[in-house]
């Protein structure tokens, strides 16, 4: 066992684990925080996004023995005191989630890509949410809700509809 | 699930090779985690001990100087190398392969080191570092000694790296900066996915040199033409120098007919 001591979404925790223990395992079954999701476990899909020390991570390839001293956001965090967050309230209104499945590591990857690029072009979203599949609601309303966060909603002419 | 291992994260060099000698090949150093955890995870590879390179001082961040030349850590990731501006403007090549790694979220964790030691040969960092004459600086508890890339891969998946050998730095040679470059990346789909060919290309005062991803057991750099070198020229030195296979995403054929496309589309791009 590897003692660690991790901030997760504001909040101290001291846990010992397993150095097989991923992150993605420590959030859900150590910390009973099963907002992150497991699809793939190896990277592709992006259902397991969270934040590491201000950037995104794949949570699957993460061990939890990684952790001393750092600090880790989840979906959790996102909504403050029950109020949904910006990104939040915009895939809401545009029907961007379906099942669900990708939306907070999708939620996540949109936070990363905002931070660095207030008002991303739709290639732009595209390319920043490249990591996180979506099996479902299919990406239209997704680059909707980001183009309309963003204060673009004008830009809706760049999407091709099929 | 990944189980029955030892995790260590040593905070000194010396702690680290130490721990690697006494280890050997039940040791196994761990960047990133984006090929070691996926492999570990599928059983792979199992080792007894992992030792985490990120908490050892000295191992991030990138230099630049124009004695020593660009500089790369055991912890620089993929990212790292986008956000720095004297990657982005003294080496486009490096920038453009780099992009074209993975995802966001995987690029903020992938390094640089781990993808040339994984030496897949479809390794989208291979290409530039071939072009651009970069040097692997490998360290162990007896010593250290420097190997270009161009002798650096020695098979699928294999280096000229030891049991207890650390790679410790990538020197990318400082009269190399302000080459002109880019990289063509052929996959299944727009988002991101392994390379079915990757073709990198860069020219220099009067020097072109080429190299090619996914077309070879290992990346292959295509040395020896000269900006004046015609397309039939420099399709001529890239065939000969690649033996593709066929496999579950392409034919032996098609590879060819795409590496061929792309170095027509580099000269007209790189004109
Ligand atoms: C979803 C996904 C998509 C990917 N897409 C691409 C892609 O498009 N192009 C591409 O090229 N790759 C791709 N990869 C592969 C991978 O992300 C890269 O090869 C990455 O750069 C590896 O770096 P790492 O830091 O994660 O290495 P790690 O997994 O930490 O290590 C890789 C290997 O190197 C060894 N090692 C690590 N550091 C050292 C050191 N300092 N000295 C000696 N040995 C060391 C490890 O023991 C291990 O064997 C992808 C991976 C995933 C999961
Ligand atoms: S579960 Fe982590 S990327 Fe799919
Ligand atoms: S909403 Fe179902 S996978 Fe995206």
């Amino acid at each position: 066992m590897i003692t660690v001591n991790v901030t997760v979404n504001g909040k101290k925790y001291k846990r010992d684990v397993e150095p097989s223990k991923t992150l993605l395992r420590f959030l859900r079954e150590d910390l009973g925080l099963t907002g992150t999701k497991e699809g793939c476990g190896a990277g592709e899909c992006g259902a397991c996004t969270v934040f590491m020390d201000g950037h995104t991570v794949n949570s699957c390839m993460v061990l939890a023995a990684e952790l001393e001293g750092r600090s880790v956001e989840t979906i959790e965090g996102e909504a403050k005191e029950g109020v949904l967050s910006d990104i939040q309230a915009a895939f809401d209104r545009h029907h961007a989630i379906q099942c669900g499945y990708c939306s907070a590591g999708m939620v996540l990857s949109v936070r990363e890509l905002l931070k660095r690029n207030p008002k991303p072009s739709v290639e732009q979203i595209k390319e920043g949410i490249e990591g996180n599949f979506c099996r479902c609601t299919g990406y239209q309303q997704i680059i909707e809700a980001v183009l309309d966060v963003s204060g673009q909603e004008g830009s809706k002419g760049e999407l091709h509809y099929v | 699930m990944l189980s029955g291992f030892n995790y260590a994260a040593p905070r000194t060099r010396g702690e680290l090779l130490d721990l690697l000698a006494a280890e050997g090949q039940g040791a196994k150093l761990l960047a990133g985690g984006t090929d070691l955890l996926v492999n570990m995870r599928s059983g792979a590879v199992k080792p007894r001990l992992v030792i985490d390179v990120k908490r050892v001082e000295g191992f991030s961040g990138i230099e630049w100087s124009a004695k020593d030349g660009l500089v790369m850590k055991a912890s620089t990731t993929i990212n790292d190398l986008l956000r720095d501006r004297e990657v982005r403007e003294r080496f486009p090549l490096l920038a453009a392969c780099a992009h074209d790694l993975a995802s966001y979220q995987v690029r903020n964790r992938a390094t640089v080191v781990g993808n040339v030691v994984n030496a897949s040969p479809c390794s989208d960092m291979a290409p530039a570092l071939l072009c651009l004459g970069a040097r692997a600086r490998i360290s162990s508890k007896t010593g250290t000694r420097e190997v270009p890339f161009k002798e650096f891969f020695t098979g699928v998946k294999r280096t000229v790296l030891k049991a207890d050998e650390l790679l410790e730095l990538i020197i990318v040679p400082a009269e190399e900066g302000g080459a002109r470059g880019s990289y063509r990346k052929l996959k299944r789909i727009n988002g991101h996915d392994l390379g079915i060919v990757g073709v990198a290309m860069m020219k220099k005062g009067g020097l072109m040199r080429i190299a090619v991803s996914s077309a070879a057991p290992t990346p292959v750099l295509v040395d020896g033409l000269n900006e004046t070198s015609t397309p039939e020229a420099a399709v001529a030195a890239v065939r000969k120098a690649i033996s593709p296979i066929s496999d579950l995403r392409c034919s032996k054929e098609y590879r060819e007919h795409m590496v061929e496309v792309f170095v027509r589309r580099l000269l007209e791009e790189l004109k």
